[in-house]
């Protein structure tokens, strides 16, 4: 049996959840794409929550002690997977952040060298000119 | 063969200038590029008021990144090898000539200027027994002998150089030097003496070390079965 302290957490926490990512779907801090996890996990906790036969017969074919047990070991491991996956997804965002610095410090060091050649060749033409008149 | 200097620069006001003028003295004609890892005091001014071929980046983006900053610099100017080089002073590039010398006779992947190729004893202390246990854990996971792993006075080939830009984790630390040695090139040392960093901060507190350690240490040995 699901206790029913637990089915009620399980509903309250699911709507405050889909509350707070819908807001900051609103507040555009969180991309449409990256809310439909948290809102397919919402859903799916309130519907193990309201049809609990879901979780007591997966619970017992698995062999877990109780249903509350398998639901806690599920969000664990959903809970895990997410980090794992936004660890690796910080990691390919350093590489594409640094990626820029890179590119914008050698362009604009390209950027200096070009400019520099150009005032050389400037530089060069005006002191000819401006030597002419001495050797004269 | 053409060789560039890659001086990673970060909060290095007190001794760049200082060891720019060393090495255009000991080394006349030699090309550099400073990388200024968005220091936040006057290292950019420093460059700019000297003319430094210098390139900024415009945030603090770590070591690795601005030594491939270097690295692409090097690649698309045509270098065949690159030397990673301290701007705190503390490399001394005469050595520089004989590791250019020894990357073409050797055909060597990469050259470490080693303080301790010649016999040397390690120091007590903290750093020193880093040193030995890299130097151990690179004999086990690779076979290959090197005394002075976490020497930063490197010579990179031109296909390392490659690898630099287009590979996806490739720092300019022992682990590397420990992939490299087992996939790539030789991994070739040459007797170098080094000097006390000339001025700033050293990175080197005993946390730190402790930390370097355990991170390099754990990469060569993860490298060896992942990469």
């Amino acid at each position: 049996m699901l206790p029913l302290y637990l089915r009620v957490i399980l509903i309250v926490a699911a709507l405050c959840a889909l509350a707070v990512v819908s807001r900051q779907v609103k507040k555009e801090k969180l991309l449409i794409e990256d809310a439909v996890f948290w809102v397919v996990a919402a859903v799916i906790l309130v519907i193990v929550a309201i049809f609990p036969g879901i979780a007591i017969n997966l619970a017992y074919a698995l062999g877990f002690m109780s249903a509350s047990n398998f639901v806690y070991m599920v969000i664990i491991a959903l809970l895990l997977w997410k980090v794992f996956a936004c660890s690796s997804e910080i990691s390919r965002l350093k590489v594409k952040v640094n990626e820029l610095a890179q590119e914008i410090a050698l362009d604009h060091l390209d950027e200096r060298a070009a400019r520099e050649e150009l005032a050389a060749k400037a530089g060069v033409s005006v002191k000819k000119d401006a030597d002419t008149p001495d050797e004269d | 063969m053409r060789v560039l200097t890659v001086i990673p620069a970060y909060n290095e006001e007190e001794c760049l200038e200082g060891t720019i003028a060393m090495l255009e003295e000991r080394c006349p004609g030699l090309d550099y590029l400073v990388v200024n890892d968005g220091s936040k005091d006057s290292t950019r001014q420093i460059i700019e008021k000297n003319g430094f071929n210098g390139a900024n980046l415009p945030i603090n983006t770590g070591l690795t990144s601005a030594f491939r900053t270097g690295m692409k610099y090097a690649w698309r100017h045509g270098y065949d090898a690159v030397v990673q080089f301290d701007a705190d002073g503390q490399h001394l590039p005469t050595y520089i000539p004989q590791m250019a010398q020894v990357l073409e006779e050797k055909g060597a992947d990469i050259v470490v200027a080693s303080r301790y190729l010649d016999g040397t004893v390690k120091p007590s202390g903290a750093r020193g027994a880093g040193s030995r246990l890299i130097t151990w854990l690179i004999k086990l996971t690779t076979g290959a002998v090197i005394t002075d792993p976490t020497s930063g006075m490197r010579m990179y080939s031109r296909k390392m150089i490659e690898l630099f830009c287009k590979g996806f984790d490739w720092a300019p630390e022992p682990d590397l030097v420990a992939i490299v040695a087992r996939k790539y090139g030789p991994v070739v040392e040459i007797q170098a003496e080094m000097q006390e960093r000339q001025g700033g901060e050293s990175y080197l507190k005993l946390g730190n070390v402790i930390r370097y350690m355990s991170r390099t240490c754990l990469s060569i040995v993860m490298s060896r079965f992942l990469r």
